[in-house]
């Protein structure tokens, strides 16, 4: 029974990533045969002056929307996991937003941040506030990105609700007792039982909010303006698909990997810490 | 709920195969008439406009099927027939600018024609005009058959030039003369203090930029055959580019960044709200679809010396293919008298066969542009872009920089020099 | 004004018999009501611009003001858009996806999930680490090879190749979910279907299922909008324009007609409904998401296995 599964990783996920692996080492065009040639692409890469500013770009995505997710993620969760009246439903509207197609939220976005028509910029003009140019400044358009990838926060919040509610309630009754304020067991009850949960929530954003960028750069900005939004995998792909240069492909979908790996083993070191893998 | 999952289960097994049974009574049907693919990229407009071609094909030859495939924006297009490649499954034909052919034909991927158009019996190449069979030459070889010989001129909204009591573009209109109609056509209509129409629209990339940087007496790379550097940075080069920027940064009679972004400048052309706006030939199917305002051509404006850049798109071949004969026979139509005429009658190109450049088919006085002679005009004036297989690349570099630079969000000079450094690899 | 919230509901019951106590009570009710309200309307808020865009009239000029329709509404915009692009179509093809997609995983993520339930605890701990170790390996990185791939077998321009992901359960979340499902299902059950002679796909089918339709409706919702919204595969995988998925459709859409934002808009709506509807089926079959999540990450109590009726254990409220 666990044959298709197996497989299935085998042929789909395990062969083709070995063989970007060693596709890093070759030219390759796809239109004449793959040459070994040594790391004579990591070289290459390593010299433009676009790789590192991509890379810079793909660590200042990550880092900041991966923990603003989970921050986000963390506050609904405390807002809207009592059961109350109307509680499902406020869930579920928050939810919305995260189960939409990526396509369909790109292209929201895109219209909601045109910089004059769009109705984000018509609300802060009406407001009185600067309205920026989001998308088109250079100096804005990545934390425009961020800013709406880490509005999606559906699941981690239901993740936390879930992880929260275990909470015994009456650990709070006898910090309640012991006359400990709202902020206090907060600080004492609910942040380290849920530590474990959030960190988990920061791997699961970290690698999403890395390989999930492409639709949104591709859709939105195009990597413009400059290079202001080209994120790793918007790079690769057109490196690869564009120019045909799919060796070097291969060897930046390597440091993109190493990177990714890198963000997550730190954090899955503090999970260790915290225990939270016994819970798997 | 069990009831439910159990449906969902039995749907999924059924319709799977169902989907299996169908694949290949769909190719046995297929395997009647030869099928070959034709990968376009345009508007709804261009697309019709091919559709018009395949259809006459496929009536005059009834066993070859020819399937349109139309993939609308130049990045899709590219990444899509790179992937078609890559994967060993090109499309039999397809249509492509010489600035983008380079990485197909230098790694063998595209069939040369010599031989084909040698042994026709309906199209020989002194019907063509000889720069744009120069332009899709490569090591001596004819790769492609060009279906045109466009060049970039100014389309212009007659109605807002009536509006505002302004002369038509004369034919021999000078820079000077043009931005001076630009900066009086762009207006604050409603006195808010917003620009709501423009004189001008360009998109700021290099193939834009290079007729005035020629005009000017400047040049683009140091080498047209075999170039090592870019002089982008060469007092005349610069002086035109400088020049070219400040219609934006300094006189802003082009949509700036936020306004491009908000609605670009061909939408702005479209809805009557920019006045000119430069593009190849290759929007008039979808010009003439407009009623709210009348329209025309002019040709760039003049500099120190006469130059514009050829835009010429040709029917190749993909190596690959495994029905050449019936690929070469719809190349050959779309070639002939009679397909360049389909063609040129719906607007979408300046024939590059030199009996039809007078003929009513592109110069019909009914149709709009009423100055379609300008196209002819400008040839002798055609310049090309170097044969390189990193053309691309070095268009992709260069557009990035001045680009920014047009927006004003970097100096000329800082995109001269970024332009320069990130090309270089390319240019080796 | 969060924490308070939180803090509430832990008041100690004798308190709550003072005047004093549910007097602030009725306040922090109020305030949590407003704060909900508030987040809630910030994500509802796009959405809701979505359809006052879509139903702007086409080709006038766009608004300058906050005004939600100061040109009439343009309900043949809905109309319009099925006209300019081959809508239909392509909700046809993403239909059949992703009916064949949630399908096919339904089956194999289950198979995979029960096969890992059973497993001694080392290969189980193995098997787990797998699944985690794929849901990181970026799908940027297989992209080229499986285009490769499927091309040497000419499997390119259809629908297999789309839906071959979900030959390993689509996602491995999906195989985790159905784990950790059955792990609470108590091995005796299976062990007395084994004494009684019954084969492994006999109680698969008979014992296990059954017990996991919650988790079933789950998975089979999120495969289904999986492959519905699923961009990269087809957009690289499929080539006539006929096959095309609705996803690829709104991109083409996107290039096509630059001028048209309400028609795009309304596309966009036609694109998302499906999912959201499916979605709120979801949310009310299962009493608020939030249960679920709690249940398959089994964070309520570990002697909580499921032994009797599935309804009783998975739908009592907590």
């Amino acid at each position: 029974m666990l044959t298709p599964f197996l497989s299935g990783a085998i042929v789909l996920i395990a062969l083709p990533a070995l063989m970007t692996f060693a596709l890093a080492f070759m030219r390759y065009d796809a239109l004449t045969p793959p040459v070994w040639n040594g790391v004579e692409n990591f070289t290459a890469i390593f010299q433009r002056d676009v790789f590192w500013i991509v890379v810079r770009n793909t660590l200042i995505f990550a880092l900041s929307a991966a923990p603003l997710q989970a921050l986000g993620a963390l506050g609904l969760a405390l807002l809207l996991h009592p059961q109350r009246r109307g509680a499902p439903i406020y869930r579920s509207t928050v939810y919305l937003s995260s189960v939409l197609p990526d396509v369909a939220y790109a292209l929201i976005w895109l219209w909601l941040l045109n910089p004059l028509y769009g109705p984000v910029n018509l609300a802060l003009a009406w407001a009185g506030l600067p309205t920026p140019a989001w998308l088109v400044d250079p100096r804005t358009a990545l934390g425009a990105l961020v800013l709406v990838a880490a509005v999606r926060v559906g699941e981690g919040m239901l993740l936390l609700i879930a992880a929260r509610r275990t909470v015994p309630s009456s650990l709070f009754d006898a910090a309640t007792i012991d006359g400990a304020g709202a902020w206090q067991s907060f600080r004492t009850i609910t942040l380290p039982l849920l530590t474990p949960w959030l960190l988990l929530l920061l791997i699961r954003d970290l690698a999403m909010a890395v390989h999930s960028s492409f639709t949104p750069v591709y859709i939105m900005t195009g990597g413009g303006p400059g290079y202001a939004t080209t994120l790793l995998p918007f790079l690769i792909y057109e490196a690869a698909f564009t120019h045909l240069r799919i060796g070097q492909a291969s060897a930046m979908m390597t440091v993109m990997f190493a990177i990714v790996g890198l963000l997550v083993w730190m954090v899955s070191v503090l999970m260790r810490r915290w225990g939270v893998f016994d819970a798997l | 709920m069990i009831r439910l999952m159990i449906w969902v289960i039995w749907l999924g097994v059924g319709a799977l195969m169902l989907a299996a049974c169908v694949q290949p009574i769909q190719l046995t049907v297929q395997a009647e008439r030869t099928s070959i693919t034709f990968l376009i990229s345009g508007d709804p407009a261009d697309e019709d406009a091919y559709r018009t071609l395949v259809d006459a094909f496929m009536t005059a030859n009834p066993d070859v099927q020819v399937e349109v495939i139309n993939i609308p924006g130049q990045g899709d297009f590219s990444r899509r027939l790179a992937a078609d490649f890559a994967a060993s499954a090109p499309p039999d034909v397809f249509l492509i600018n010489y600035r983008r052919y380079g990485p197909y034909v230098a790694r063998g991927a595209i069939e040369p024609l010599d031989d084909l158009l040698a042994r026709s019996a309906q199209i020989s190449r002194s019907d063509f005009y000889p720069q744009a069979l120069t332009a899709f030459t490569w090591g001596g070889q004819l790769m492609c058959l060009p279906q045109n010989m466009s060049s970039p001129v100014i389309y212009y909204n007659k109605t807002l030039f009536d509006a505002g009591n302004i002369p038509y573009p004369a034919n021999s209109w000078t820079w000077d003369d043009f931005l001076a109609t630009a900066q009086a056509l762009t207006l604050d209509l409603n006195g808010d203090g917003a620009i709501d129409q423009h004189g001008f629209g360009v998109e700021p990339t290099l193939v834009r930029a290079a007729p005035f940087v020629w005009m000017n007496g400047g040049e683009i790379v140091d080498d047209p055959v075999a170039p090592t550097r870019l002089t982008l940075d060469s007092p005349e080069s610069r002086a035109a580019l400088a020049w070219f920027v400040a219609l934006q940064t300094e006189h802003h009679v082009t949509p700036g960044a936020v306004a491009e972004a908000a609605e670009s400048s061909l939408s702005r052309f479209l809805n009557g709200r920019l006045a000119m706006y430069v593009e190849s030939r290759r929007v008039v199917p979808e010009f003439r679809r407009i009623d709210a305002f009348d329209w025309d051509v002019a040709p760039l404006p003049a500099g120190r010396r006469p130059a514009s850049i050829l835009h010429s798109d040709a029917f190749c071949m993909a190596a690959a293919s495994p029905h050449k004969e019936a690929a070469w026979r719809f190349i050959e139509f779309a070639n002939t008298r009679t397909g360049q005429t389909i063609l040129a009658r719906t607007g979408r190109t300046v024939p590059s066969r030199t009996e039809l450049a007078e003929a009513p088919a592109f110069l019909d006085p009914g149709a709009k542009p009423a100055n379609s002679r300008i196209f002819l005009d400008a040839i002798p004036t055609l310049r090309i872009f170097p044969a390189l297989a990193t053309w691309n690349d070095i268009e992709a570099a260069v557009n990035a920089e001045l680009t920014q630079a047009f927006y004003g969000q970097i100096s000329l000079d800082e995109a001269l020099r970024a332009a320069e450094m990130r090309s270089a690899e390319f240019l080796r | 004004m969060r924490s308070r919230g939180l803090a509430l509901p832990a008041a100690s019951s004798q308190r709550l018999a003072s005047v004093g106590w549910r007097r602030r009570l009725a306040i922090g009710a109020l305030v949590w009501q407003g704060a909900a309200i508030v987040a809630a309307a910030i994500f509802l808020a796009p959405l809701i611009w979505l359809i006052v865009a879509s139903l702007q009239p086409v080709g006038q000029p766009p608004l300058r003001m906050l005004n939600w329709f100061p040109n009439g509404i343009a309900w043949s915009n809905y109309v319009e858009v099925f006209r300019i692009a081959p809508l239909t179509t392509q909700l046809g093809n993403s239909l059949l996806v992703s009916a064949v997609g949630a399908g096919v995983t339904v089956v194999t993520a289950s198979w995979a999930g029960f096969a890992m339930a059973q497993m001694p605890p080392v290969i189980r701990r193995w098997l787990v680490g797998l699944a985690l170790l794929l849901m990181l390996v970026p799908s940027s990185a297989v992209w080229l090879p499986r285009y490769i791939l499927f091309a040497a077998i000419g499997l390119l321009d259809t629908y297999v190749v789309l839906v071959a992901p979900a030959l390993l359960g689509t996602k491995s979340l999906l195989v985790l979910m159905y784990y950790w499902t059955f792990r609470r299902i108590s091995s005796e059950m299976f062990e007395s279907a084994a004494l009684d002679g019954a084969s492994v796909g006999r109680s698969w089918w008979s014992i296990a299922l059954p017990l996991a339709a919650p988790t079933t409706l789950a998975v089979a919702i999120l495969a289904f909008s999986h492959y519905w919204s699923d961009f990269v595969d087809p957009l690289l995988l499929l080539k006539s324009a006929q096959r095309f998925t609705v996803a690829v459709g709104l991109r083409m859409l996107q290039q096509m007609d630059v001028t048209n934002w309400s028609l795009l808009m309304a596309a966009v709506v036609i694109m998302i409904a499906p999912v959201i509807a499916l979605y709120l089926i979801l949310q009310s079959s299962l009493r608020g998401g939030a249960n679920l999540v709690q249940r398959i990450m089994r964070l309520d109590s570990k002697d909580d296995k499921i032994t009797t009726e599935p309804a009783s254990a998975f739908e009592s409220e907590s």
